[in-house]
């Protein structure tokens, strides 16, 4: 250990210093708790992500989108990598453990993977809309990120993610050059997907959130989320979209409100009750179990001559 | 035996390679890295790796991600139109 704090005021003193933590420093227990949980299930989200872009590899139309969803794929899934590595240096879980806690249904991902992709349209408002909302929050941790090993795998992540929000755009962009037909394919995923992406930033943050309070997020979930209204709303009207808002409204100053959030789905997901929680994570706990003769062979082969 | 230096300053940095030294044991290579590498406090963190226990990756093994441009996306096309949507609102 290399550093150590008297008190949870010195600690907070100099985290609000700008102080960076480090991995083999005495790190207050809640702080460390806290800082596990959340990277536990951004690497959870990542590798849960994977599984459904992996999914779409033979299902998507043409060579050249195949290419970048079988690299957005590889993505995703060394996120997970290096995400569980940095939790998993934090000496709560393994991440064996953090894996089968995941596929036993006892953790928490991201709200977006508990719902099914029904169409390759589907495909490209998760890679337009939800990678946006994912970016986002992510750029607000990178921003002000305590955690020093977070947060510099944070900056790898990123420009990824960049990757795939620009192929999503890319996508979006064809499908509204197109026919009539993949405009209403992704106007139907779109009513899909557009108020899953919103809840991605949850409810407005309480007054005492500590993760705000140890500089892990830098900004409150309700600014975040507005700033994402302001910039897709009229981004989805600019290629010819209809927002699935009814109450949707624009003040004097140009400024959007999508009205009152049901925040019932987001809850349901958090709980493993989504539309598709269950077959997401039976069939992610089915690949693990498929996948042991790997693990044992790498095991083998990892024993000394 | 050598030993290669990574110093890492507080916050928000990274361990960053420095050079390289050569010493009889841990002990000394420790005590010569601080004395020849940190000596105006360069970095808050030291480590030290053997030379020999580093595994090398070389420019052939890693060159084939050169060439993967599906993995990149220029978003030209996508910049031009939200180019033209600001014009358009102005």
């Amino acid at each position: 250990m290399t550093r150590s704090w008297n008190t949870m005021e010195d600690f907070e003193a100099f985290l609000n210093d700008g102080g960076i933590v480090e991995v083999d420093d005495a790190m207050p227990e809640d702080y460390r708790k806290a800082v596990f949980t959340f990277i536990e299930m951004h690497a959870n989200s990542e590798l849960m992500g994977g599984l459904t872009e992996r999914d779409w590899i033979p299902k998507t139309p043409g060579l050249r989108h195949k290419m970048s969803v079988l690299a957005k794929t590889q993505d995703e899934i060394g996120h997970g990598h290096l995400l569980y590595m940095v939790a998993a240096d934090m000496g709560i879980k393994t991440r064996t453990e953090m894996l089968e806690d995941l596929f036993a249904g006892k953790s928490r991902f991201h709200n977006v993977f508990h719902y099914k992709a029904e169409t390759w349209g589907d495909q490209v408002a998760i890679a337009f809309l939800v990678d946006a909302a994912a970016l986002a929050s992510q750029q607000a941790v990178f921003k002000n990120c305590s955690y020093g090993p977070y947060r510099r795998i944070l900056k790898r992540i990123i420009s990824e993610e960049g990757f795939h929000m620009r192929l999503g755009e890319d996508r979006m962009m064809r499908i509204a050059n197109g026919t009539d037909l993949q405009r209403e394919l992704f106007q139907g995923a779109l009513d899909r997907w557009f108020w899953p992406s919103l809840q991605l930033f949850g409810p407005d943050s309480k007054p005492g959130d500590l993760l705000l309070r140890w500089h892990i997020k830098s900004e409150r979930n309700e600014v975040l989320r507005d700033r994402w209204v302001q910039k897709f709303v009229p981004l989805l009207q600019s290629y010819g979209f209809s927002v699935p808002c009814p109450d949707l409204t624009q003040d004097e100053d140009g400024r959007w409100d999508v009205g009152p959030i049901d925040w019932e789905p987001l809850k349901a997901t958090l709980a493993q009750g989504g539309p598709d929680s269950k077959r997401r994570i039976e069939q992610a706990a089915r690949n693990w179990e498929r996948t042991q003769w790997v693990r044992t062979a790498m095991d083998e082969l990892a024993v000394p001559a | 035996m050598i030993y290669e230096v990574f110093l890492k300053k507080d916050g928000r940095d990274e361990y960053r390679h420095a050079g390289a030294l050569e010493a009889a044991n841990d002990e000394l290579a420790l005590v010569l890295a601080r004395e020849s590498y940190l000596r105006r406090a360069e970095g808050s963190r030291l480590w030290l790796a053997r030379r020999d226990h580093i595994i090398e990756g070389g420019t052939d093994f890693v060159a084939p991600n050169a060439d993967k441009p599906h993995r990149h996306h220029d978003g030209q096309a996508v910049a031009a139109h939200r180019k033209q949507v600001r014009e358009d609102r102005s």
